[in-house]
């Protein structure tokens, strides 16, 4: 007990061993992210005779150059770029505007319109897919961007988050900006709204991340090879592995691909956390 | 600038529940008006019917004479303070100030002109370019008071403005709120529960309880001739105590009391014939009874505690019926707990009550 | 009447209105219209024909169908608790100030913003057979080589794998953020009543998450039976179907073999299951406020 530093809970509930065998287990998070690494940074012809080239050199960033060679690669990831920063902006936009009322306004059967929009919350993908492929037939919307974008934007998790944290301002705000002779519009615009940047931020982050990854509806809906997202583009030329396109080829495809979400989830972890858990833990 | 406001039979209800119930009151320009009455009251919907924050169920608010109760709060022409005083957080104080105005589509300079003059009085001028994240709770209060002033309104509502500030500046706040109100000689409303803010402030003071007004008055008035026992025992620390009185007799002076605890107690208060004389009481300000020197003849009072305030003292303790009562003596006082004293009362300061709460008091010359 | 900006007005309605125009669209009238699908025959170029519950029996006595359904609630019975169980561990070894717990956190989540794609393309290139990370590894300790994904049994579990690997993140996160959530005074108290820091794991510390560890649990209940692109990338469902879950019938079904209203029906079906799990996670969530 010569330890004189004051007391902590920290001390109660931390425990050494727990955390070294995390850290260790780490290793297996990362193993295979630096294998790919290494793969993507070596020859495909030297890969052809062995992977465990991977451990001596010479390394090469040929497989990066050439997904600029090859146009198809950039083109989805053109495409992928379209889709979910028009996504996002939509979710934003449509989801700041429900958010406001939703917590602010009165009009009639407010309540009802949001819990039936909370119901949305437990509507799976797979419940949809099938009709909502079906409707974009028939309106010969599919490979698209639009019919990329617009079935992400129906989600009900933005408009929840939104109208808590519009909630969550104090109203006298609102009252002292009625008192200032501000119409309603500008109240919202001028007021409100910049005062949500933080959820903004999260809500948009989050969406861009899922617009990005998204696998399921793409894959249906952008049947032909130029409207292809990363994702779709990348399993695609997956399908005859190896073979084809070589190890190395392929893990500096998938590493491109990443590129943007690994960007913003370095700068915006905090966000991406917050998006995350503040549905479920409050 | 100033402007009359009337409030003409006002009622409000939130569901079932009837908060207001025909409420009139006439307030005159220039005049600062405290609305003072223990929480819940219906002090602040009050003042926010005025604003235009909630709907008027029934009656009329008029303003300069206009009527207002059916014009959005922006149209009123009142300006108001909140207690959270709610400024923009992302704007800084120079836009918080400004905003009013750029909305009513007043030129820049004239906004600037205007923002300046207000931030010189409220000596915040070097604070302009700063958010209110940045300032302290005294500074953000003189922003939100300058974000009034600079729309001109013919009145001011305030909404317990001090209550967020600690003891030393609230007192400082208070005497230069005071001094805003004479340099802008504008009509103000001023809502709290505190009353020296209420018997400082204020031309006149309106005492809401139970959904309508107790009584309105200048504040020397309320103190000394309270309307009825609750205005009695609301307004004055420590609150009047009150006796039971068995017995009226009519005398030259005054009527003279039987009290259970005090015997026979004089007053200089002349009673109607029509006055209900059961379950009458007797209320007394401990300022207006005085402990006796020993060997005077008086009501005996058992101390119990002894409240000692440096300038002066209160001495709590029971009569001899167990009736609970206070009395203030010299800072100096002798007085320690467990002693019997006896104790005097002015009879011209007394107060008598029936049974309803309707308040008697010694009338000058009578 | 007088004035108030509380007055209900329809006009306000009019800042939901763009966002309810694509709510119902895009997710209530499918909905909607995928429970009609499913009792319908229909066929390629969209013409339907009424057949009331006959593709619901066609999908429960679909042996493809049966073995689905097991291979998902295997699937989700197996990795399930081992995504709680090492959820909480990790939250409960990285719960401190540290940069290094901070910097770790922040790995054990990243894997979670990976695309599906991408995730499934690292797994593959790990499991091929000879020249994968787990040939060389299980080359260098001189063991046999496993077809991971190409054996039965072990495809599933390579899907397993891959799966914990991408999805661990999340429950870590909730957990670590009940945790934070415990006040530091029931600390200091079980400090001054000389609890071991055993006793104060078991009485305090999970008793107090405990309402987070069921909700972790459904959540994954619930995105673990929509199990999907992992199958379908890593093993296609081979081999034999022995890794084939139930969202990937339903996108044959639909998809490839176009029998769109055989697969409306196996979604509805797993609608309700998910449903189900929903309820339960909402039930979990509302008790868990009253606390
Ligand atoms: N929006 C509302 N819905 C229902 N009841 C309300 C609402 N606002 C106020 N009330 C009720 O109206 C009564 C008066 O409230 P008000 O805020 O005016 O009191 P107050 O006198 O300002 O009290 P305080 O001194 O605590 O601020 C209270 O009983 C309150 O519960
Ligand atoms: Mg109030």
């Amino acid at each position: 007990m010569a330890d004189r530093s004051a007391f902590s809970p920290e001390s109660l509930t931390e425990n050494r061993l727990l955390y070294w065998i995390a850290a260790g287990l780490a290793v297996v998070m990362l193993a295979p992210v630096i294998w790919i690494v290494g793969l993507s940074l070596k020859n495909n012809q030297e890969l052809m005779l062995g992977t465990e080239a991977v451990f001596r050199a010479p390394y090469t960033l040929k497989n990066y150059a050439d997904i600029f060679v090859n146009s198809q690669v950039f083109g989805w990831f053109l495409n992928s770029m379209i889709v979910a920063v028009g996504q996002t902006l939509g979710v934003l936009t449509l989801c700041s505007l429900a958010g406001y009322a939703f917590a602010r306004l009165e009009f009639p059967f407010r309540r009802t319109i949001f819990i039936l929009v909370l119901f949305g919350l437990a509507v799976p993908e797979q419940a949809v897919i099938i009709a909502r492929h079906q409707m974009f037939n028939w309106f010969g919307l599919h490979n698209t961007h639009i019919a990329l974008m617009l079935p992400g934007m129906s989600s009900a998790f933005g408009v929840f988050l939104m109208t808590q944290f519009f909630r969550a301002i104090p109203r006298e705000i609102d009252e002292a900006a009625m008192l200032d002779n501000t119409s309603q519009f500008r109240i919202f615009w001028k007021v409100l709204l910049p005062l949500t940047m933080p959820a903004q931020a999260t809500l948009g982050i989050f969406t861009f991340l899922l617009a990005w990854n998204d696998y399921w509806w793409p894959l249906i809906s952008a049947t032909k090879k130029e409207m292809f997202t990363l994702t779709i583009g990348i399993a695609s030329s997956q399908t005859n592995f190896a073979q084809s396109e070589g190890l190395g080829f392929l893990s500096a495809q998938a590493i491109f691909a990443s590129l943007p979400v690994v960007i913003v989830y370095i700068f915006f972890q905090r966000h991406i956390v917050t998006a995350v858990s503040g549905g479920a833990v409050k | 600038m100033s402007a009359a406001i009337q409030i003409n039979d006002v009622t409000k209800r939130y569901g079932a529940l009837t908060v207001l119930e025909n409420i009139d009151l006439e307030i005159a320009p220039g005049e600062f008006v405290v609305f003072l009455g223990p929480s819940g009251c219906g002090k602040s919907t009050l003042l926010r019917m005025i604003a235009g924050l909630e709907a008027v169920d029934s009656g009329t608010i008029s303003l300069g004479g206009d009527r207002i109760d059916t014009l959005p709060p922006g149209k009123r022409g009142v300006a108001m303070v909140f207690q959270s005083y709610a400024l923009y957080p992302h704007m800084t104080v120079s836009q918080n100030m400004g905003f009013g105005l750029q909305n009513i589509g007043v030129a820049p300079r004239d906004i600037d002109r205007r923002v300046k003059a207000a931030a010189e009085t409220l000596e915040i001028a070097h604070l302009l370019d700063r958010k209110p994240a940045k300032l302290s709770g005294g500074q953000r209060q003189r922003v939100a008071i300058g974000r009034a002033i600079v729309k001109e309104p013919q009145a001011f509502l305030f909404d317990e403005p001090l209550s967020n500030l600690d003891a030393a500046l609230r007192g400082r706040t208070r005497l230069e709120l005071a001094q805003l109100h004479q340099r802008l000689g504008a009509t103000m409303i001023f809502v709290t529960h505190d009353q020296v803010e209420a018997m400082t402030l204020a031309d006149r003071i309106v005492i809401l309880n139970e959904r309508r007004i107790e009584q309105m008055g200048a504040p020397m008035e309320i103190y000394q001739r309270p309307a009825t026992k609750f205005v009695a025992q609301f307004v004055g620390t420590p609150a009047m105590s009150f006796l039971p009185v068995s017995g009226i007799e009519d005398g030259a002076r005054g009527v003279t009391l039987d009290v259970a605890g005090a015997g026979r107690v004089e007053t200089g208060v002349h009673l109607p014939a029509t006055f209900a004389r059961e379950n009458a009481s007797l209320g007394i300000r401990a300022e207006d009874a005085k402990v006796l020197t020993p060997g005077e003849d008086g009501v005996p009072l058992r101390v119990k505690v002894v409240e000692r305030l440096g300038d002066r003292a209160f001495i709590y303790g029971t009569l001899s019926d167990g009736t609970d009562f206070v009395v203030e003596d010299a800072g100096r006082s002798t007085v320690a707990a467990g002693q019997e004293v006896r104790i005097g009362f002015d009879p011209d300061a007394l107060h008598i009550f029936d049974s309803a709460g309707r308040a008697y008091h010694h009338t000058e010359g009578a | 009447m007088a004035e108030s900006y509380r007055r209900s007005r329809w006009s306000h309605a009019l800042f939901v209105v763009p966002y309810l125009i694509v709510f119902l669209t895009l997710l209530v009238f499918p909905l909607f219209w995928g429970m009609w699908l499913s009792l319908n025959k229909v066929d390629l170029f969209g013409g339907a024909e009424f057949v009331g519950l006959r593709q619901y029996a066609r999908v429960l006595s679909d042996p493809v169908f049966h073995q689905a359904v097991r291979n998902t609630v295997i699937f989700v019975a197996v990795s399930v608790p081992v995504l709680v169980g090492l959820g909480l561990f990790l939250a409960l070894a990285l719960n401190r100030k540290t940069r290094g717990a901070a910097f770790l956190r922040g790995l054990y989540f990243s894997s979670t913003i990976l695309s599906v794609t991408i995730v499934t393309l690292i797994w593959r290139i790990v499991f091929i057979p000879n020249d994968g990370l787990m040939a060389l590894i299980f080359a260098g300790l001189g063991w046999e080589p496993i077809g991971f994904l190409s054996t039965k049994g072990w495809s599933l579990f390579s899907v397993g794998v891959a799966t914990v690997w991408w999805c661990i993140g999340l429950p870590m996160m909730l957990l670590l953020a009940a945790l934070q959530q415990i006040p530091a005074d029931l600390y200091e108290a079980a400090a001054l009543d000389n609890a071991s820091k055993g006793r104060i794991l078991t009485r305090i510390t999970l008793p107090s998450i405990k309402p987070t560890i069921m909700l972790v649990a459904v959540i994954q209940i619930v995105m673990q039976f929509q199990l999907f692109g992992q199958a379908l990338l890593m093993t296609n469902g081979g081999p034999a179907g022995t890794s084939r879950p139930i969202v990937m019938y339903i996108y044959e079904t639909a998809f490839i073999r176009w029998d769109v209203g055989l697969g409306a029906a196996a979604s509805e079906i797993l609608f309700v299951i998910i449903l189900c799990a929903a309820m339960l996670q909402y039930w979990i969530s509302t008790r868990k406020e009253e606390v």
